[in-house]
């Protein structure tokens, strides 16, 4: 499954956040989406999801336009979100929330979606009977990705994931997103922590004030001295 | 002792309907994010429906519970559809407004259909009274207590097992992420809301034969309801079945050791509203 994003612009009222933003996530795929605080990128996964409407340009999932679609119907087509601050039920309990993930599929894909979780991220099948706001920030963030992967998404928006953990966490939580792409998922990774992002990334683009400035894989943009200026501080 | 004895089983029979009709409201608040003023406006239908169906048809009160269940549903249904849907954003003072207004034209339309009468439904098992030891228990109020202690623990299943419960807490505990994982927060809201209408109808067909069906007994139990959704705290359904026993065994003490207490049971609620409200704000500080 493909995602493509074209021409994209959109804001909050007035206020003008992306001016015609084109991307593109295929199957399997690791794209980061760097850039500084501000730059758009919240708000381009969030147009991309549906939870904002675009003012023009498209968002297509496999070539079909997603227009006027609920975020809803957006994720039963595959199209998963991992938001930002996790949004998780702080008051349910870990498989609670991991059964919501997969509230849309047939009972049966639960099991297949609790195995598949686990076996990424062991930890929360400790904690399985644990609320989840009594859980530490790196098992939320866990638990967030978890609960998204449950609807068995192709494509996998993930919204500042290493946000408030330890350099450590971050490391396993994006080694964790490496791993659900290479089994096919198509993943976009909002960062940034860039040095760390494009580590793992198979492709990047980099972001400043609601337009793409760079692309390209991340050993061309690690070389260069834009990026190596603003974001890895070198 | 026997006197008190009886005074608190007579107050925990009574806190199985408070319950129910709690639930309701605090399934209202808390899932669909709405102030109800109209919730016992539900209750009143159900205890007129009951009352309808005795007087025309002899029909059992315990045969009325389900189909006023289901109507009440239907009712709440399009009440939420036509009603509250359209201000789901709005400010807050808008929605109250609303459904105060709801309640207001609901319980004048049967002031106009059926009188300012009270009306009891008094199937031939209305009086009758089991003797347990030294103490009685109204067969009727004990039956209700036990047909809502059943249905509160259908209710419990219905949170912590199906899809469907599971996704009515989550859209209470956050309005982002249902709509992200494939839940379209608007059905859970139009189906939470018609389950608080029903847990309210079917508590009416029981106050029918309990108590009576009025233009204004509903408005009653919206007061008393808001009382223990206060001491139970917002959105928390777990408390509120101990909150419905604290204002109920509160209302029963009352009844019984005050003198005149029969006068000031109505006014209990007040008290317990007005002391949960000052209890969680000292605790806030």
């Amino acid at each position: 499954m493909r995602l493509e994003v074209k021409d994209l612009a959109t804001g909050y009222g007035k206020a003008q956040v992306l001016f015609g933003v084109s991307l593109e996530v295929k199957e399997g795929e690791l794209v980061a989406l760097l850039g500084a605080n501000g730059a758009g990128k919240t708000t381009l996964l969030r147009a991309v999801s549906g939870l904002l409407r675009p003012w023009q340009g498209a968002v297509l999932l496999n070539g079909r336009d997603l227009k006027g679609l609920s975020p809803a119907r957006r994720a039963r087509l595959a199209l998963g979100h991992v938001p930002e601050g996790r949004q998780l039920f702080p008051l349910m309990t870990v498989e609670e929330n991991l059964r919501l993930g997969a509230a849309f599929l047939a009972p049966r894909r639960e099991k297949e979606g609790y195995e598949r979780v686990y076996a990424l991220f062991p930890r929360l099948a400790e904690r399985r009977r644990q609320l989840a706001g009594t859980l530490s920030g790196g098992e939320q963030q866990m638990l967030a990705i978890g609960r998204a992967l449950m609807g068995f998404p192709q494509i996998l928006l993930v919204d500042e994931p290493s946000l408030g953990l330890s350099p450590r966490l971050a490391e396993e939580v994006l080694l964790a997103l490496k791993e659900v792409a290479r089994g096919g998922v198509g993943v976009l990774l909002v960062e940034q922590n860039v040095a760390l992002s494009l580590e793992v990334a198979d492709r990047a683009y980099v972001m400043e004030q609601g337009r793409i400035v760079l692309e390209g894989s991340p050993q061309r943009l690690s070389a260069d001295p834009r990026v190596r200026e603003a974001y890895l501080s070198l | 002792m026997e006197l008190f004895l009886q005074t608190l089983l007579n107050g925990l029979l009574m806190a199985g309907v408070y319950a129910l009709v709690a639930t309701g409201l605090a399934l209202s608040l808390g899932v669909v994010g709405i102030v109800n003023f109209a919730h016992g406006e539900f209750l009143m239908l159900g205890a007129y429906l009951s009352y309808l169906l005795f007087a025309l048809w002899g029909l059992d009160p315990l045969l009325s519970l389900g189909l006023a269940f289901a109507a009440a549903f239907a009712v709440g249904g399009l009440t939420y559809y036509g009603l509250i849907r359209p201000v789901l954003k709005a400010p807050e003072l808008n929605q109250m407004l609303l459904t105060f207004g709801l309640s207001v034209i609901l319980q004048n339309l049967a002031l106009l259909l059926f009188g300012a009468d009270t009306r009891v439904v008094a199937p031939p098992y209305q009086a009758a009274t089991l003797t347990l030891g030294p103490f009685f228990l109204g067969a009727v109020p004990f039956g209700a207590f036990l047909l809502s202690a059943g249905l509160l623990l259908l209710l419990q299943a219905f949170f912590t097992r199906s899809r469907l419960g599971l996704a009515m807490r989550a859209v209470a505990q956050n309005r982002l992420a249902p709509g992200l994982l494939g839940i379209e927060a608007e059905g859970v809201y139009l189906l939470a809301f018609g389950l608080a209408a029903a847990l309210a109808g079917a508590a009416g067909v029981m106050l029918s034969v309990m108590l009576y069906a009025s233009p204004t007994v509903g408005f009653l139990f919206t007061l008393k309801s808001f009382a223990i959704v206060a001491l139970a705290g917002l959105g928390n359904l777990k408390g509120v079945f101990p909150a419905a026993l604290v204002l109920a065994l509160a209302e029963a003490l009352v009844s019984t050791y005050v003198p005149g207490g029969g006068g000031w049971v109505e006014a209990v609620f007040f008290l317990v509203l007005f002391l949960a409200l000052v209890g969680r704000s000292r605790r806030a500080l």
